[in-house]
């Protein structure tokens, strides 16, 4: 197949992902029914009194409350959860659950802790990465670019 | 989501153990297979550029988030098919979207403090299934047991081809 047609498909692929995209963003409060960080430090006020599901880094841990500080689309809110025995230590992540209080503070009905430490996301990463090494190095041990037709062909034909 | 590392073993475990069975699907096709798998991982694309970012310069709203969707693995999948020769698409379109499913799945499994997963069905559904809330994404526990689970496979394989 030339590689013109091949270009062309996947453009057009390009073009339908670009618009899943946009559309996903667009339509985000029917797919993600709380508001994101960006959201609540825009228009907090009027979101009090909602459930909401919030992703944060623990900045803070004490007894019977933490402080976490949400971040999207290069925007964050520090909030105060309050309602939790759940210790985190600094730098830790957490998904909390629960209802948005006047004053930048969450009553939580459910904290899931995502991260307990710096050291847990640096796992995750460190693991994805060496996932990503491996499979690059076994997936070139089964295939190659032939530059010719710029395709991937099995180097065993 | 589960690590890209668990993610990429769990279609080898599934491929292999499927290729004991489907004479054409050898370890080749295993590894088109899992790289399938790391499809909704490219979400992950915002750590080097925001979303905000590339909103900015578009002038238009953006989000990563339906690469982590069935409708993002079923487009993406339609990317990396085209990369290879013609003869192979319906192989190669059939195993990347099945790697790019078994992805979705496990982080559908994950733990989410309301109960229901992301709408990873977007966009043909905006509904969020519910989650059994089995594991945390840094839980090292899944990757122990994906490791002893795809090392036990290996070693059968192994067995297996060794005897035929």
């Amino acid at each position: 197949m030339y590689v013109w047609v091949r270009v062309v498909i996947a453009l057009s692929v390009c073009l339908a992902l670009g618009g899943l995209f946009v559309h996903a963003e667009v339509t985000e409060d029917q797919w993600h029914p709380y508001p994101d960080a960006e959201e609540l430090a825009a228009e907090y006020d009027s979101y009090v009194g909602q459930d909401v599901m919030i992703f944060g880094t623990v900045t803070e841990h004490s007894e019977g409350g933490m402080e976490i500080m949400a971040e999207s689309d290069g925007t964050s809110i520090t909030l105060q959860v309050t309602g939790t025995e759940t210790a985190v230590e600094p730098g830790g992540v957490v998904q909390v659950y629960g209802t948005l209080e006047p004053g930048q503070r969450i009553t939580a009905e459910r904290i899931e802790v995502v991260n307990s430490s710096r050291w847990a996301e640096l796992y995750k990463y460190g693991a994805s990465v060496v996932g990503a090494l491996g499979f690059l190095l076994l997936f070139f041990r089964y295939w190659r670019l032939n530059r010719d037709t710029w395709t991937l062909e099995a180097r065993d034909g | 989501m589960a690590d890209l590392l668990t993610h990429l073993l769990v279609p080898y475990i599934l491929l292999t153990v499927a290729s004991w069975r489907v004479d054409w699907l050898d370890q080749r096709w295993v590894v088109v297979g899992m790289g399938g798998a790391a499809i909704p991982d490219l979400v992950k694309i915002g750590i080097v550029l925001d979303d905000s970012t590339v909103e900015a310069l578009l002038g238009l709203p953006f989000t990563y988030a339906p690469l982590s969707t069935l409708g993002g693995v079923l487009l993406f999948a339609g990317l990396i098919t085209v990369v290879f020769e013609r003869r192979h698409w319906r192989r190669v379109y059939g195993l990347v979207t099945f790697g790019g499913l078994t992805s979705l799945l496990l982080d559908g499994l994950r733990v989410y403090a309301d109960g229901r997963a992301s709408a990873w069905l977007y966009p043909f559904t905006n509904w969020r299934p519910p989650t059994p809330s089995l594991y945390v994404s840094s839980d090292p526990t899944v990757l122990v047991v994906a490791l002893l689970v795809a090392g036990a496979v290996a070693v059968l394989d192994r067995r297996i081809r060794a005897r035929d």
